[in-house]
């Protein structure tokens, strides 16, 4: 009974606190603890054997922030030093459980201040909270005083936070996406944004979580390489090159110049994304390239027209070059299979496959020159490999034939051997037998 | 015993030897046959095994914040001296779309010209879309004479 009191109290006490004044500046720690210390929150939040009440308790023994030493005062105020309900006024700077922009406001007195996060961390950055008055979630905050929109607690697991690079952290490369699905996947939650809400199911079938997940290629791009993390937001139509770009940057150079460039945006088309989607981005392929078919160039252009030509022509050298280079690959690996030794135009072959991958790249020039000079330079590679895989194959043909020639040679020798000893013996036989 | 040795005729001992002679001209078909049939068929098999190549490169050659592809079995491979003059070699197939990569001397890196990628002078992928490092190779200088040998 006295525990059921003493947790009446605690949430009573912390509703009323959420109303209070906003947490004094005095409550920040001006230096690092030097450990953490047991104090009386935790000790009563235990003892409630209430799950709303004890869990975040329990939770905190993983937090970072306990391991730099801070304890349950450091964001919610209040003395631990005191108590019972002593602990909780709001005199001693006691807030109680903050929500909303109260939220940003109590981590960012530490995490913008670049003095303070240097004891712990000088490569940190302090931008978070500017950065997220900038995201669509702050703004909606500010503007709208949006109570549903994400704040830090909603990424970062209040009470259980750990670095980025901890896998069990919500915020882990392999986690983010799950952790902005929490919302953004939820179509009875977002229902009232009207905004789509397949993003991570797209996105999980894409090229990029596949990187990151069965290849393990934790660089990979998840959500928050796009869209910015604390500035969450949608690129715009003229930034999408721009954010492929970040790591696409050849393919992103070609197209800026592209004439597709300035069409695209006066459309009101997003760049990249117009051809490749964006969250679900499928893996590339010639395919996409031509003007009939499941081509991505046929959505817009006709066979007949420029644009048509000019993607028809750009496939049609794009199939040359890699029927010629599969065409000499297969050959080559045939003979080497057979125990030639053709190591010299394989070697020499993987420079057509380089130009292979630098015309794909050019096709994002939209222009047929150079495309066609990196398909002319890797035909001729390609052909000179292949006919020497022709003339290894030839070789082999011969020393097949002149094994077959020379053991027909060696089993007739035997033969004539067998019949002539024979021959020898039977006169022999013969006398004995009339002996 | 003398009986057995004088009955050259028993048909129960000759088919014995002659058993005993068409297994052992089988067997010595077999290991003829055997041979020249994997030799006219061989086996498939995966990509070069070459271990080590001794490069035709002296050491004298390579100057400092240089780089020089070199065949490794029928794979290109790249030879680094570093700017304090450490010699190094990795794989030269770019670990995002296999194309062949080179050294930049203006940034000291190791370079791919297909997508950008860049990959600092210890293998590692720094920029760009490769997602791994380069495979490394380790590095002998014996006499005039550079060995390069995948690392075990």
């Amino acid at each position: 009974m006295r525990r059921v009191a003493a947790a009446l109290a605690i949430v009573l006490a912390c509703a009323l606190a959420a109303s209070a004044a906003p947490p004094a500046p005095a409550a920040k720690a001006a230096t690092a603890p030097a450990s953490p210390r047991p104090d009386s929150c935790v000790t009563c939040h235990l003892e409630t054997g209430d799950d709303r009440l004890a869990g975040p308790a329990k939770a905190y023994t993983d937090d970072i922030h306990r391991a730099k030493g801070f304890g349950c005062t450091a964001c919610h105020g209040g003395d631990p030093n005191a108590e019972g309900m002593e602990a909780m006024d709001p005199a001693k700077g006691y807030i109680g459980k903050p929500a909303g922009a109260r939220i940003v406001q109590v981590c960012g007195r530490c995490h913008a201040d670049a003095r303070f996060m240097k004891q712990y961390n000088p490569s940190l950055r302090v931008d978070q909270v500017a950065e997220y008055e900038s995201s669509v979630h702050g703004r909606r905050l500010r503007e709208l005083k949006d109570p549903k929109v994400a704040t830090c607690a909603s990424c970062h697991a209040p009470h259980g936070i750990r670095p980025p690079s901890d896998a069990l952290s919500t915020v882990h490369p392999l986690r983010v996406a799950d952790t902005c699905g929490r919302c953004h996947a939820d179509a009875k939650y977002m229902a009232s944004y009207k905004i789509p809400t397949d993003q991570r199911d797209k996105y999980k079938k894409s090229v990029h979580w596949n990187a990151m997940s069965a290849k393990g290629d934790l660089s990979a791009p998840t959500c928050n390489d796009c869209h910015g993390n604390h500035g969450a937001a949608p690129p715009g139509v003229n930034w999408v090159g721009n954010v492929c770009g970040q790591c696409h940057t050849v393919m992103a150079e070609l197209f800026g110049k592209s004439v597709h460039a300035k069409a695209f945006t006066q459309m009101g088309v997003p760049g990249c994304a117009a051809c490749h989607d964006n969250h679900d981005i499928r893996p590339t392929g010639d395919h996409m390239v031509g003007a009939t078919g499941d081509a991505v160039c046929a959505s817009c252009h006709n066979p007949d027209d420029a644009g048509g030509k000019t993607a028809t022509t750009m496939r049609g050298l794009l199939d040359a070059l890699a029927g010629e280079w599969d065409k000499a690959r297969g050959l080559l690996e045939k003979a080497e299979h057979a125990g030639m030794e053709v190591s010299q135009p394989q070697f020499e072959l993987s420079s057509a496959k380089d130009a292979l991958v630098k015309a794909r790249a050019a096709i994002h020039a939209f222009t047929i020159e150079p495309v066609k000079a990196e398909v002319d330079g890797g035909l001729a590679i390609a052909r000179k490999a292949h006919a020497r895989g022709v003339r290894a194959l030839e070789e082999l043909r011969f020393r097949r034939t002149g094994l077959v020639v020379s053991v027909v040679i060696i089993v007739a020798l035997i033969g004539g051997l067998l019949l002539k000893i024979r021959y020898l013996e039977r006169p022999r036989a013969a006398g004995t037998k009339s002996s | 015993m003398a009986d057995v040795l004088t009955r050259p005729d028993d048909p129960g001992r000759r088919r014995i030897v002659n058993w005993f002679l068409g297994t052992s001209a089988g067997a010595f078909l077999a290991a003829v046959l055997y041979p020249l049939t994997r030799y006219l068929v061989p086996p498939r098999t995966g990509e070069s095994a070459a271990a080590s190549v001794t490069l035709a490169i002296k050491p004298d050659e390579v100057k400092a914040n240089s780089g020089q592809i070199f065949k490794f079995g029928s794979r290109p491979g790249i030879l680094v001296r570093t700017a304090s003059g450490e010699l190094r070699a990795f794989s030269a197939v770019c670990t995002h779309l296999n194309c062949t990569v080179q050294y930049r001397a203006d940034v000291s890196h190791i370079w791919c010209a297909c997508h950008n990628g860049h990959f600092d002078l210890n293998g590692q992928n720094i920029a760009g879309p490769p997602p791994r490092p380069l495979e490394a190779y380790v590095v002998n200088v014996r006499g005039n004479q550079i060995v390069v040998s995948k690392s075990v």
